[in-house]
C-alpha cells in the first residue's frame, strides 16, 4: 500500500512533479552529448612534427554523423577508452562531413596514448563543445589571422571557413610563427593558401640554420611588414598565453576595437559541459563561454592570459 | 501546493510506514563531541522511533544522495579490436526524511546548475527524480547564516514540507505522490488557528538567527577584491583537505579519472566529486598549476559560492548553512572571510597595504 | 596465462616482476595475494620472476622490482644494489621502504644500545634504519602499512597499458568525509588525516582510529597551520610529534611550535 517503488530509466524519466523544466531525454541526441561518445575509426594519422600528429576521424553510425556539426572555433572531448578524454580542437573544415581532423600535440598521458593507436583503432568523440568564431559577422572585413606553434589548429577551422567563402572576405593575413622551420604545421597547404585562396602568409621562426630562407625573430617582428586598415579588421590569435598579451595589446595600440579581436583559450577540462568546473578561468568556463572569446571579455577576466 | 495539518502522532505513523517500506535516510545522532553535543548524519532509518526529529544540523549535506562521492558514468568492454560504451541511468528510490529549508534550496540550486544548464546530466536527474524528499522547519543555529542568503525559507523543491505548530505538523504538500499518500491518514485542512500558528512558527525561526551577513553588492566587492591580502591571510590557514567541498550542500565540482579493469576487458570512466581547494584542481597537462597557492584555490571557492558562475547566471550557490565553516579545522568560515572582505573595501588603512604578487 | 591481450591492436605485455623482502614483516607482499575476487586477473598482469612468497622458482630477468621494507644491515645495502642494476623500474614498495617506517625507530637509540639489548653479547651487523631511496634512485613509490591491494591493481594495470602511475595528490580528509566519518578532532584525538596522502580510503579513521600518515605526506599541506590548530584545541604536542614520528614519513618538513 505504501510500495514508493518506481525505477525511472532514461526513456520514462518525466514524470514526477516537483523538478520543473526537465530537459528532453527521450532525445537521444541529448544524451548523446553528456556521456555517451560517437564511435569513431582512426582513419588516418599524419605526423606533423615529433610532437604532433593530424589525426582524421571517421563517425560510423551515420545517423550520429549526420547529427556532429561545428563551427570553427569549436572543440570535442576525445576519448580513447581505458586512457581518458582530452578537449582538442577541432582543426579541420566545417563543411566537411565525412571526416573530423584533430591536430593534436603530446603533452598529457592521454595524448601518449594516442600516440601509440594506428589506423583503424575506434575512439570515442563527445561535442562539440563551446563558442565559435563569429564568422559571419566577420564576412565583409579584412581579416587578420594570428597564430603561434600549435595555435595554427584552432585557427586553421575558420581559415577553411575563409576560403571556402573567399569571396566574402576582404584581405586576408595570415601570421605564422614558430619556434624552428621543422616545427611549422600545415606546410603543404602554404602554396594552397597563398595561390588558390589568395592569403597573404607571413611566417617567421625564432631559431634557423642559414639555409631558411624566411624570416627569424618574433612574431611580433611581422607586424611592421602589414598594414591594416582597423576600421574594417577582424582578429583571430591563437597560440601560447604569453603571445595572447603581447599581440592584442598591439592591436589594442593599432585600433582594432576589443570585441574584433578574438582569441582561443585552453585549460584543463574534465566534462566539457560546465559541469566540472576545472577551466574556469574568473567566473567563465573556458567550455561553454569559451574557447573562443572576444579580448574585451578575456581582458576582463582574472587569471586569464 | 496543498496544504494540510496533521497531528504529530498521525504524521508518525506515516513517517512509520513510509520508511517500512522503502529505502529511507534520516538524521540520527552519530557522536557526541567534546563539548557533549550530538553530532548527526543523514543515515539510513527503518522506523519513525529511529529519526531524531529535533536534530540540529547534520555534518554532512544531502547532498550525496544525488551527486554520489564516486561512482560510474560509463563503462566500455572490450572485444577484438572494437568497444561498446554502456552506461546506465538507472537509481534506486530513496526517501529522505528532515531536510532543513537551506539543504532543499541546494537542490534547488544543483537543479538549476545540472538540469537547466546546456548540458542536463542524466545521472543527476534520475536521482533526484527517485527520490521523495521531506523538509521540515527547524529553529536555526548560533551559527546558521541562510537567512542573509535568503535560503531559510523554501517554496519548491521537495515532496512535503513540514513545519511545525505545537501539537501538529503544517504540511506544504508539493507532489501528487506526497498527496495520495497521505490520503491514507487522517489530516485536515488548515483553519484560521493553524495559519496563525504558522506565521508566529516563522517568526520565530526569522528572529532566531544570530548571525548575519552582509552580501548587498558581494559579487561586486569580489572583483574588487581579487587581489586582496585577505585571501593570502586565509589561504594561509587553509589545510588543502577538501573538507568544506564534501560537506556543502551545493559544492558539485568533480574529477573524471578513466582506468582499465584489472583483466583489461573492460574501462571505466569515474566521476569523483572533488574541491577546488585540492592542490591539483587546476594543474593542466604538462603540469602548469594555474593556482598554485592556497589563497588562490580558497578564493576559487568563495567566487564560486557567492559570486557565482555564468553556468547559472551568477547566482550565489552557497545556501548559508555553515557546515564548512563548522567542518574546517583550521577555523575558515564565510562570516568571516566575508566580513574580512568587506573590512579590507571599508578601510583605508589597508587599501595602502601591498597586495600579493599575482603569478 | 594463454592468451594474448591486445587493446586496439596493440598487444600488452605482461609485467616481468620480482619481488623482494628487506627489513619488514612483510605484510605488504603479502597483500599482493590478498582480495581473492581479482586475484586471478591480478596474476595475469604478471609474469612472476621472482618472489619467494608465492612460488619456490627463481628467476633473474625481471624488469619490475617490489621492493618490501628498509635497510637495516650491511648485505642487504648490497642485494639492492644488485637488484637495482636488473630492475627497470625499482618500486618502493610500503611504508618502510618509501620512508623507513616504524623500523625507523630504531634510530632514535645507538647502535651499540640496542645490541646490548635485543641480542646481547653476539656479534651483529646493523646499521641505522634507511629508506630506499637514501640508496637507490627509486621510480615509484607505493606507500602505505602496508599497501592498499586495490592501489596495487590500478598501478599494475597502469604499468601494462602504459597509462600515467599516479597517487592521489590530496589528503585521506577527502575520502573520510566521503564516509560520512566523523572528524576524529571532534572528538578529542589528534589524526594525521589532513597531512596524509589519500588513497586507503580513509581505511582507519573509518574505524575511528587517528590517521597515522603511513602513506605519507600528501602534495603542499600545510604543517604551520596543521601544528596551530593542534595547539588552538589545546592537544597535546608531544602526541602530535609522536604521531609524526611514527613511520617517518613527516621528516622532512619541519616542526612549527614557535
Amino acid at each position: 500500500m505504501h510500495d514508493l517503488r518506481f525505477v525511472i530509466s532514461p526513456q520514462d524519466i518525466n514524470r514526477e512533479d516537483f523538478a520543473s523544466s526537465v530537459p528532453d531525454f527521450n532525445r537521444r541526441s541529448d544524451i548523446i552529448k553528456t556521456d555517451f561518445g560517437y564511435k569513431c575509426v582512426v582513419t588516418n594519422i599524419v605526423r606533423l612534427t615529433e610532437q604532433e600528429r593530424l589525426f582524421q576521424l571517421h563517425i560510423i553510425d551515420s545517423v550520429e554523423r549526420s547529427l556532429f556539426r561545428f563551427k570553427p572555433g569549436q572543440f570535442l572531448m576525445l576519448e580513447l577508452p581505458g586512457y581518458g578524454d582530452v578537449p582538442i580542437s577541432i582543426s579541420g573544415s566545417s563543411s566537411n562531413h565525412e571526416f573530423l581532423e584533430l591536430c593534436i600535440r603530446k603533452v598529457g598521458h592521454v595524448t601518449s596514448a594516442l600516440f601509440t593507436i594506428t589506423e583503424g583503432a575506434r575512439v570515442a568523440i563527445r561535442g562539440p563543445f563551446g563558442s565559435s568564431f563569429p564568422m559571419d559577422e566577420m564576412a565583409g572585413h579584412n581579416i587578420l589571422l594570428i597564430a603561434g606553434g600549435l595555435g595554427i589548429a584552432p585557427l586553421r577551422a575558420p581559415l577553411s571557413w575563409i576560403n571556402e567563402h573567399r569571396n566574402r572576405f576582404l584581405n586576408v593575413d595570415l601570421l605564422y610563427g614558430a619556434k624552428e622551420p621543422s616545427q611549422l604545421l600545415f606546410t603543404w597547404q602554404f602554396d594552397e593558401w597563398k595561390m588558390i585562396n589568395h592569403i597573404q602568409l607571413h611566417t617567421i621562426v625564432e631559431r634557423a640554420d642559414p639555409q631558411w630562407p624566411g624570416k627569424k625573430g618574433l612574431i611580433t617582428d611581422l607586424f611592421n611588414d602589414i598594414s591594416i586598415d582597423t576600421a574594417t579588421t577582424y582578429a583571430i590569435v591563437c597560440g601560447p598565453p604569453v603571445m595572447f598579451k603581447i599581440v592584442c595589446s598591439w592591436l589594442d595600440r593599432l585600433g582594432i576595437p576589443m570585441n574584433r579581436m578574438f582569441v582561443s583559450l585552453e585549460r584543463r577540462m574534465h566534462c566539457g559541459m560546465g559541469k566540472c568546473c576545472r577551466c574556469m578561468v574568473g567566473s567563465t568556463f573556458t567550455c561553454i563561454d569559451g574557447p573562443v572569446f572576444d579580448y574585451w571579455s578575456v581582458m576582463n577576466l582574472k587569471e586569464a592570459i | 501546493m496543498i496544504y494540510k495539518v496533521i497531528s504529530k502522532k498521525e504524521f508518525a505513523g506515516f513517517i512509520d510506514a513510509l520508511v517500512q517500506s522503502n529505502r529511507s535516510f534520516g538524521p540520527r545522532q552519530v557522536a557526541t563531541d567534546l563539548r557533549g553535543d550530538a553530532i548527526y548524519q543523514f543515515q539510513p532509518v527503518h522506523s519513525v522511533d529511529e529519526i531524531a526529529f529535533d536534530y540540529s544540523a547534520t555534518a554532512s549535506s544531502a547532498k550525496h544522495f544525488f551527486l554520489p562521492f564516486q561512482e560510474e558514468l560509463s563503462h566500455f568492454h572490450f572485444h577484438g579490436n572494437d568497444w561498446e560504451q554502456q552506461i546506465s541511468y538507472e537509481a534506486n528510490p530513496v526517501v529522505l526524511i528532515g531536510l532543513r529549508a537551506c539543504d532543499i534550496s541546494a537542490l534547488n540550486i544543483l537543479d538549476d546548475v545540472l538540469l537547466n544548464g546546456h548540458f542536463p546530466s542524466p545521472g543527476y536527474l534520475a536521482r533526484r527524480k527517485n527520490s521523495f524528499v521531506i523538509g521540515m522547519d527547524h529553529l536555526p543555529l548560533a551559527d546558521c547564516f541562510c537567512k542573509s542568503m535568503n535560503h531559510h525559507t523554501v517554496t519548491t523543491g521537495f515532496n512535503l514540507f513540514c513545519s511545525d505548530i505545537g501539537d501538529h505538523y503544517y504540511l506544504s504538500i508539493n507532489s501528487s505522490k506526497a498527496f495520495s499518500f497521505l490520503r491514507e491518514f487522517e489530516t485536515r485542512d488548515p483553519n484560521d488557528d493553524d495559519n496563525c500558528m504558522l506565521v508566529e512558527r516563522r517568526k520565530v525561526i526569522q528572529n532566531g538567527f544570530q548571525t548575519d551577513i552582509d552580501v548587498t553588492a558581494l559579487p561586486t566587492i569580489l572583483d574588487i577584491e581579487f587581489d586582496s591580502p585577505v585571501w593570502e591571510k586565509w589561504g594561509n590557514k587553509c589545510l588543502n583537505c577538501g573538507t568544506c567541498a564534501m560537506v556543502c550542500p551545493s559544492c558539485y565540482c568533480y574529477a573524471l579519472t578513466e582506468s582499465f579493469t584489472t583483466n583489461l576487458k573492460g574501462a571505466s570512466r569515474e566521476k569523483k566529486l572533488y574541491s577546488c581547494n585540492l592542490v591539483d584542481f587546476a594543474v593542466v597537462a604538462g603540469g602548469h598549476n594555474f593556482r598554485p597557492k592556497n589563497g588562490d584555490r580558497l578564493k576559487y571557492r568563495y567566487y564560486h559560492q557567492h559570486r557565482g558562475f555564468a553556468e547559472n547566471a551568477s547566482q550565489q550557490i552557497c545556501v548559508g548553512c555553515n557546515r564548512c565553516g563548522r567542518a574546517c579545522l583550521a577555523g575558515i568560515n564565510p562570516k568571516d572571510v566575508i566580513n574580512d572582505l568587506r573590512m579590507e573595501k571599508e578601510s583605508c588603512m589597508i587599501c595602502v597595504s601591498s597586495s600579493p604578487r599575482k603569478i | 596465462m594463454g592468451e594474448k591481450i591486445t587493446q586496439q591492436g596493440v598487444p600488452f605485455e605482461r609485467l616481468k616482476i620480482a619481488s623482494f623482502d628487506f627489513t619488514c614483516c612483510e605484510g605488504c607482499q603479502l597483500q599482493l595475494t590478498n582480495r581473492e575476487s581479482s586475484l586471478p586477473d591480478f596474476l595475469g598482469l604478471l609474469d612472476v620472476r621472482n618472489f619467494r612468497e608465492i612460488s619456490s622458482e627463481r628467476h633473474d630477468d625481471y624488469d619490475i622490482a617490489l621492493i618490501e621494507g628498509s635497510i637495516s644491515r650491511p648485505d642487504e645495502v648490497e642485494r639492492l644494489l644488485k637488484i637495482r642494476k636488473q630492475a627497470k623500474i625499482l618500486v618502493a614498495f610500503g611504508t618502510c621502504a618509501c620512508f623507513g617506517g616504524v623500523n625507523n625507530l630504531k634510530n632514535n637509540h645507538s647502535i651499540q644500545n640496542l645490541i646490548d639489548e635485543v641480542y646481547p653479547g653476539m656479534a651483529i651487523e646493523t646499521l641505522p634504519v634507511r629508506k630506499i631511496s637514501d640508496l637507490v634512485k627509486v621510480d615509484l613509490s607505493i606507500p602505505g602499512c602496508p599497501v592498499d591491494k586495490g592501489e596495487v591493481e590500478r598501478v599494475m594495470v597502469s604499468l601494462v597499458t602504459g597509462s600515467r602511475v599516479t597517487l592521489p595528490k590530496y589528503p585521506v580528509c577527502v575520502e573520510c568525509k566521503a564516509q560520512l566519518t566523523t572528524c576524529l578532532f571532534e572528538l578529542g584525538e589528534i589524526c594525521l588525516g589532513p597531512l596524509t596522502r589519500a588513497g586507503c580510503n580513509a581505511i582507519c579513521t573509518s574505524g575511528n582510529t587517528p590517521c597515522l600518515g603511513c602513506r605519507g605526506p600528501a602534495e603542499e599541506i600545510n604543517m604551520a597551520a596543521f601544528f596551530e590548530l593542534v595547539k588552538e584545541r589545546g592537544l597535546s604536542l608531544d602526541d602530535l610529534h609522536e604521531k609524526l614520528a611514527c613511520y617517518n614519513a613527516f621528516e622532512p618538513f619541519p616542526s612549527h611550535e614557535a
